[in-house]
């Protein structure tokens, strides 16, 4: 009997994972068919909806990449053998890491001036770039402590071993310590970029146009409440696309460096 | 005692009645794998079973049969009375197993309670014990497994042979009819098991029915009444420890023994 | 009065180093500010046993292995996980609350405040990722302590009650505490449907004065602080726990 369960369980997991990927969709399209007057009003706001969800994603990738950068190079500064160094990184960390994302949206978005003047030039400074910069610092306090305890879990005996075998320090680095630190540092690290991508739609209360703004300024035009049931449904829908897969592939990495 | 290999049931000793435990016919698989191709079984009062054999024979999934842990898909399995292969409901489950104790390999005990804790639980919540008697049992089967001084300690503190023992109290602090212990001394390091399988000889000399699923030659042929050898899930051959070990005419039993009996005798020889 | 002297004295030392709280000294402001804090604390003591208490539950729908009770949850545990928690309020906020509205006869019968929206969305949301850790925390407990459990007699429910639930509680202590780091931020999004915590009532503030920065730091030292706490909180429940010799 517990043979039988076994096997019926995964296969029924697996079921209803694949469920979850078409479920909000299929809800959309299957009210979308049998209201075709709805339909049509969707399919009509569809491209506006879309671009709105691009700058989501610019807004995230952007955020990710400089978060990355800044946070990798704090994380290594968190271990530096200098304290003049280390305690100001780690009161960065500390701060940014507990401060509410929309705190910090806010803060870029007012408190920097809506143009910068580069040699006399005014070159504008809009507000997604603002909220690029509100996200990209939490990221880099996230990133710093994934940094870190990745550094810190690789036994020091890895590195005796490596200049053992006669490799410099820079190439134990390189080719063996960094490796085990990309290897431990990339579910934690996923987990933060499904984060900031859903974190991007707070981006909306500062006036960025990206998807849920767009979805609000859709319902307010349209003004029905089946349609507005249906863009936020439509907005809940897109960023399931995105982020359930980031996170079923981080399970799946999670269990098999667990098992390793 | 009477162990009747496949399908023939006979009982020579006539003593129907001081059955405690009969297995008629038991048929098990996993799926395609079949487990138990009908065994059959039967074990008197205050006896104690030894079942040997090798891996994969099937022997602890017949422990697990008696104590309603595993369901045959066909055969007659009875203890003192009930028909454990009719108990559908798992709260005649639960009232088959109050009476049935079973120690595992993996001594399991809870390692968020206290050693005296861990054997308290079962009796307050599942035989609604008073705390107090239960604490004062408890302390007489720490006493007995000769760790009266490890009460207050947590199982992790423990070294296998003391959270053996420690289990084999919290079995016994349920007051069961019979105890079954499957491979209890696998898990342990050899300088450990002696501790162990001196508990269970008190026990078997006290007179608590026992079947015990073991690898430990030299202890299986001293306190069993009676020694069953099982092999692809059917019981090959069964009788005096005498019998199996020494005047056995089967060559599967003389190879395995054989085998065997030289590590049984090293391990047992510096534990005890 | 000695109150307003002090306050008068921080604001002037603040000034001379570019930071302005001038309007602490105004009646109304301060009041908004300050009721803006013991919205978001009390956000927070209330959202804390809801997570908690909800958490449970999904946990133990989860690990019933009956599909009526977890495929539910599942679904509700994924949605919430993979979608913004601010556009699931709006959602609740915007639909539900109008069909609840509509339900009862106009808004002005409607008793679900924002407030209880917030408490409500970010309650479950948090509740999920709770009942995500605790599942995980059962599924570790060995199978062999439970086969154990059951051999000696010991019903599901009291299996899940004095064998898995005390291991899984202790297994899944940090990532709980995690999650309500994670809680402490999210009372934030009340912002967004005018419920006036922290960030609701500084823009107030800000808008009038112009100092967004002045009240920035203050706003950041009060999440760090609170966040610092309940995480000292939870190194305490821990190592109240820990059992010795058991690593988990």
């Amino acid at each position: 009997m517990t043979a039988t369960t076994m096997t019926s369980g995964p296969k029924k997991q697996h079921l209803t994972r694949s469920l979850a990927f078409v479920a909000l969709p299929l809800v959309i399209l299957i009210w979308a068919l049998t209201d075709l007057s709805l339909g049509r009003t969707l399919v009509e706001w569809i491209p506006y909806l879309a671009s709105g969800f691009m700058m989501n994603i610019l807004i995230s990738l952007l955020a990710m990449t400089f978060g990355t950068v800044i946070g990798a190079i704090f994380g290594i500064l968190e271990l530096a053998p200098y304290r003049l160094v280390r305690y100001p990184v780690v009161a960065y960390v500390q701060i940014f890491r507990n401060a509410p994302h929309l705190v910090l949206i806010f803060a870029t978005t007012y408190i920097f001036p809506f143009e910068i003047v580069i040699a006399g030039n005014y070159l504008p400074f809009p507000d997604w770039v603002k909220a690029v910069i509100g996200l990209a610092i939490p990221a880099s306090a996230y990133v710093a402590e994934i940094t870190r305890g990745a550094i810190q879990s690789i036994p020091t005996t890895q590195w005796e071993a490596a200049q053992g075998l006669g490799f410099s320090r820079w190439q134990a680095l390189r080719y063996i310590i960094l490796p085990q630190c990309v290897r431990r540092s990339l579910p934690p690290w996923m987990n933060l970029f499904s984060s900031i991508t859903m974190a991007t739609a707070l981006a909306s209360l500062v006036g960025v146009h990206e998807l849920l703004h767009a979805a609000t300024d859709a319902s307010t035009a349209v003004r029905r409440i089946d349609f507005t049931i249906i863009a936020y449904i439509v907005v809940m829908a897109a960023f399931f696309a995105l982020c359930y897969p980031i996170s079923r592939l981080t399970r799946r990495l999670e269990r098999r460096f667990n098992a390793a | 005692m009477t162990v009747s290999p496949d399908n023939a049931m006979t009982t020579t000793d006539g003593k129907a009645q001081d059955h405690i435990v009969k297995l008629e016919d038991i048929h098990l698989s996993f799926g395609q794998t079949q487990v138990l191709k009908g065994v059959n079984l039967t074990v008197n009062k205050g006896d104690a079973v030894s079942i040997i054999g090798p891996s994969g024979s099937g022997k602890s999934t017949l422990l697990r049969c008696i104590n309603a842990l595993a369901m045959p898909q066909r055969g007659r399995i009875t203890v003192n009375g009930t028909r454990v292969d009719q108990l559908t409901k798992e709260s005649e489950r639960i009232e088959l197993r109050k009476r049935v104790g079973i120690v595992f390999q993996q001594y399991n005990l809870f390692p968020h309670l206290t050693v005296l804790d861990n054997i308290v639980l079962p009796p307050t919540k599942i035989l609604g014990v008073n705390r107090a008697a239960a604490e004062k049992l408890a302390r007489e089967l720490l006493d007995k497994v000769r760790l009266s001084d490890k009460a207050n300690s947590y199982p992790g503190q423990l070294s296998g042979g003391q959270q053996q023992r420690v289990a084999i109290a919290r079995a016994l602090a349920m007051k069961p009819e019979l105890v079954l212990f499957d491979e209890v001394t696998s898990a342990l390091d050899p300088e450990t098991v002696g501790e162990v399988l001196q508990v269970i000889r008190d026990l078997v000399r006290d007179g608590m029915t026992s079947i015990l699923v073991t690898h430990e030659m030299r202890f299986a042929e001293e306190i069993s009444d009676t020694v069953v050898f099982t092999e692809n899930g059917l019981i090959v051959d069964h009788g005096s420890p005498e019998q199996i070990f020494h005047t056995s005419t089967n060559p599967r039993i003389r190879q395995f023994v054989g085998g065997l009996g030289a590590r049984g005798t090293v391990r047992d020889g510096e534990g005890i | 009065m000695q109150d307003s002297s002090i306050l008068n004295t921080f604001i002037a030392m603040m000034d001379r180093i570019g930071l302005n709280y001038e309007f602490l000294a105004t009646g109304y402001e301060a009041t908004i500010w300050r009721d803006g804090f013991i919205t978001t604390l009390y956000l927070i003591a209330l959202l804390i046993p809801v997570s908690l208490v909800a958490g449970l539950v999904f946990a133990a729908c989860l690990t019933s292995g009956r599909p009526f009770l977890s495929a539910p949850v599942r679904g509700f545990v994924e949605i919430t996980r993979n979608t913004p928690t601010l556009v699931q309020l709006m959602f609740s906020f915007l639909v539900l609350n109008t069909f609840v509205s509509n339900l009862v006869g106009g808004a002005q019968n409607n008793p679900l405040t924002p407030f209880f929206w917030v408490v409500a969305v970010v309650g479950l949301h948090i509740a999920a990722l709770h009942a995500e850790a605790m599942r995980a925390g059962i599924e570790a407990v060995p199978s062999s302590m439970v086969e154990a459990a059951r051999g000696m007699g010991f019903s599901q429910w009291q299996i899940l009650r004095h064998v898995e639930l005390p291991l899984a509680f202790r297994a899944s202590l940090p990532a709980i505490v995690n999650n309500l780091i994670n809680l402490v931020k999210l009372t934030t999004v009340g912002n967004a449907i005018a419920v006036s915590e922290i960030t609701y009532a500084s823009i107030m503030v800000w808008t009038q004065r112009d100092n967004v920065v002045s009240l920035m730091i203050v706003i950041l030292v009060f999440f760090s602080a609170i966040n610092i706490v309940v995480a000292r909180l939870g190194i305490w429940v821990e190592r109240k726990l820990a059992v010795p010799g058991y690593g988990l």
